[in-house]
């Protein structure tokens, strides 16, 4: 359930816009309806139950900026497929050359508990290994997303409550604060920006177990694809320590009809 | 020696030309290495090797071509060149044959080798080299049918290939399960011809929490039992010369291979039956100097996650079955593997130290190493391997324990 990485965070919790742009055009209003923790839930519900494509392949390009503004890129072809409650991922490396061929394969289910089943292939070692799901606080490939960022998060894991509105770039937005029912989670709570008039949320930020404010994700690029809005370029940035990852999504493509046969271990070990 | 490496530079530069000149399906890339080693004990350098490993591959939809070419020159300045890898693979639909020089790995546990029946090793250092190392390939055909998450792999290995030993005056060779110094009379290997093949088979299922795999083979043992040819007894000495040939020798194995997540952590099981396994023993007990005893060889294990650090733990046990005094192993062998890992800096920096506990002498294997990538292309990386205790798998090279460093260039 946690390790719905990327593709379930970046076209369902998210998702949004063609409004990000001037977060510095936002203007704020007290909250109307702070007290409405019902109907917060069901805003954050309704985003989590957005339509969105049955199976997605797609080139990843992640670029990690440190400080002083240098870059490391990483380049990643993942496909993902929805059977019921069950997602299904590969993410194979293309580069840099000391990666390339690496594969992650995992398995994620809706069920509330059930945890993940995750396989990494490695070249050098030419054999598929059964990984242990812990450590979902964790960088993801040394990145500022840790595998929660990227997970789909059921909206009955948190309690929510609108704490306000806000206008970005002209679109009206609920601002609501996510806590999570479990102490245990990487962040004391999240706030997230969703869209009124759609099901839609396009920025979020992040607050570590001390209370201060640790990232802020946002939405550099939406397209429609296949009839979907998907999420295609977005930015995490770690405010503590001053660097940002960016992933872009291209070649994306939807509901091309992919088999459960395909998500095997056989494709991890060969060029997908 | 100059010849050769003009000649495998050559191939080199070929391949890449050719790989520049279709880049869509052809990719050629690989590593350049330097690394060296120094003794603790008297910080003689034992290893100083420049390596460049250099993987071709060309592809269709349907159908791969790959070499690996490696090129090094060790400590003695000697070029070296092989072909660690040449084979073709066909993907059908719903099967995939590969022909040729190959690595086939078996096996779930990280560090040992229990059901990885197939590919032979190169120990002429010991676990000293990197586990990509010390796997050598083996030619053969290997077909591997697929229906869903079920998987059925046959192997067929006309050619055999033994597992690479240390040599008797290197650093790594090992004590020998005999009285007195023996003189080694070159070893017996099978003759190429079709009924000396080699036969290994393997059904594996991947699902939902479990993985699980069953494995067989009929097989030459990749390291040769040693047979006495000759004997000298001197009056009131005893025993003052002896002469011994390696054997290779048919044996057959079975095998399970089993990982389980639960909850956060995988649990992770092998095991193998062993047919008709050779053992050294006391040879005024065996007059051959070996004798034939079933065995069974298993690990248990579990690979979890503490804040950012993975860990694996592994137990292994040999078990010989109906032991004898006479053996020189003992009825029972346990050992325990101990890998802990972590990064940081965003993954730019790498500390892994894998530990092998032996527990009878008691002795230990520790391979503490950290590796800086300096950028994506570019890393080094310093460690050691410090073997504790007088006697024992490991204890047996307590003067050998030393550190390195290396330098890697990716490409």
């Amino acid at each position: 359930m946690k390790n719905k990485r990327i593709i379930g965070f970046s076209l369902c919790a998210l998702a949004a816009i063609a409004l990000l742009n001037p977060l510095s055009a936002q203007t704020k209003t007290k909250a109307p309806n702070a007290s409405s923790s019902a109907s917060a839930s069901e805003i954050m519900m309704k985003v989590y139950a957005r339509s969105q494509p049955a199976d997605m392949s797609a080139l990843l390009t992640m670029t990690l900026i440190d400080s002083k503004g240098h870059e490391r890129v990483r380049s990643i072809k993942q496909i993902s497929a929805s059977f019921g409650t069950l997602e299904k991922k590969i993410m194979q490396f293309q580069g840099p050359a000391d990666v390339r061929g690496t594969s992650f394969m995992s398995w994620s289910y809706a069920e509330a508990g059930k945890g993940d089943d995750q396989w990494i292939y490695l070249p050098a070692l030419k054999r598929v290994k059964r990984i242990s799901s812990d450590g979902r606080g964790d960088s993801f490939m040394g990145s500022d997303f840790s595998y929660d960022d990227l997970a789909e998060r059921h909206p009955n894991e948190d309690t929510h409550k609108i704490i306000g509105s806000e206008a970005i770039a002209g679109e009206e937005c609920w601002i609501i604060e996510s806590s999570p029912r479990d102490k245990n989670y990487s962040y004391s709570r999240v706030v997230s920006w969703v869209s009124k008039n759609k099901q839609l949320g396009f920025r979020r930020d992040f607050y570590d177990k001390g209370g201060a404010l640790l990232k802020t994700l946002t939405i550099l690029k939406m397209e429609d694809i296949g009839g979907f809005l998907m999420i295609t370029q977005t930015e995490m940035r770690n405010v503590q320590k001053n660097h940002r990852t960016s992933m872009v999504f291209t070649s994306v493509e939807v509901n091309k009809g992919m088999q459960e046969s395909v998500f095997t271990e056989r494709s991890m070990m060969k060029a997908l | 020696m100059k010849k050769s490496l003009m000649r495998s530079l050559a191939i080199v530069f070929l391949l890449y030309g050719i790989a520049q000149l279709s880049a869509d399906n052809i990719s050629f890339n690989g590593y350049g290495r330097s690394k060296a080693g120094a003794l603790l004990s008297d910080w003689s350098v034992f290893m100083q090797e420049n390596t460049l490993d250099a993987r071709f591959s060309w592809d269709t939809d349907t159908t791969l071509l790959y070499a690996n070419l490696i090129l090094a020159t060790d400590e003695d300045q000697i070029f070296n060149a092989a072909i660690r890898e040449l084979y073709l693979h066909y993907y059908g639909d719903s099967f995939d044959i590969r022909i040729g020089k190959q690595q086939i790995i078996w096996g779930k546990s990280d560090a040992v080798f229990i059901t990885d029946l197939v590919s032979p090793k190169d120990l002429s250092r010991f676990l000293v080299p990197d586990f990509e190392e010390l796997r050598l390939a083996a030619t053969g055909v290997r077909a591997n049918l697929y229906s869903g998450n079920h998987q059925l792999e046959v192997v067929w290995l006309p050619l055999f290939t033994p597992t690479v030993q240390p040599a008797a005056d290197s650093l790594w060779a090992p004590a020998l399960p005999f009285p007195v110094q023996p003189t080694f009379l070159p070893s017996i290997k099978p003759d190429l011809k079709l009924s000396n093949g080699e036969y290994f088979a393997r059904y594996s299922w991947l699902g939902s929490s479990v993985d699980f795999s069953l494995m067989g083979g009929w097989f030459w043992n990749d390291t040769p039992s040693f047979s006495v040819v000759s004997k000298t007894i001197t009056p009131s000495v005893g025993l003052t010369a002896l002469s011994v040939q390696g054997e290779y020798y048919r044996t057959a194995s079975a095998g399970y291979g089993l990982s389980a997540r639960v909850g956060p952590v995988v649990l992770k099981s092998e095991g193998a039956f062993y047919f008709n396994k050779r053992y050294q023993g006391n040879i005024a007990i065996y007059p051959q100097g070996y004798t034939e005893k079933n065995a069974i060889h298993y690990l248990v294990g579990t690979d979890f996650s503490i804040s950012g650090t993975t860990l694996g733990l592994q137990f292994i046990q040999e078990i010989i079955l109906d032991h004898e005094a006479a053996l020189v192993d003992e009825a029972f062998t346990n050992t325990a593997t101990l890998l802990l890992a972590r990064s940081f800096a965003r993954d730019t920096v790498r500390l892994e130290a894998l530990t092998y506990i032996g527990f009878a002498a008691p002795d230990a294997l520790i391979k503490p190493q950290v590796t800086w990538k300096i950028t994506d292309g570019m890393e080094i990386a310093a460690g050691g391997w410090f073997f504790l205790g007088d006697s024992g798998a490991f204890g047996q090279y307590s003067d050998n324990s030393s550190i390195f460093a290396s330098a890697k260039i990716y490409f």
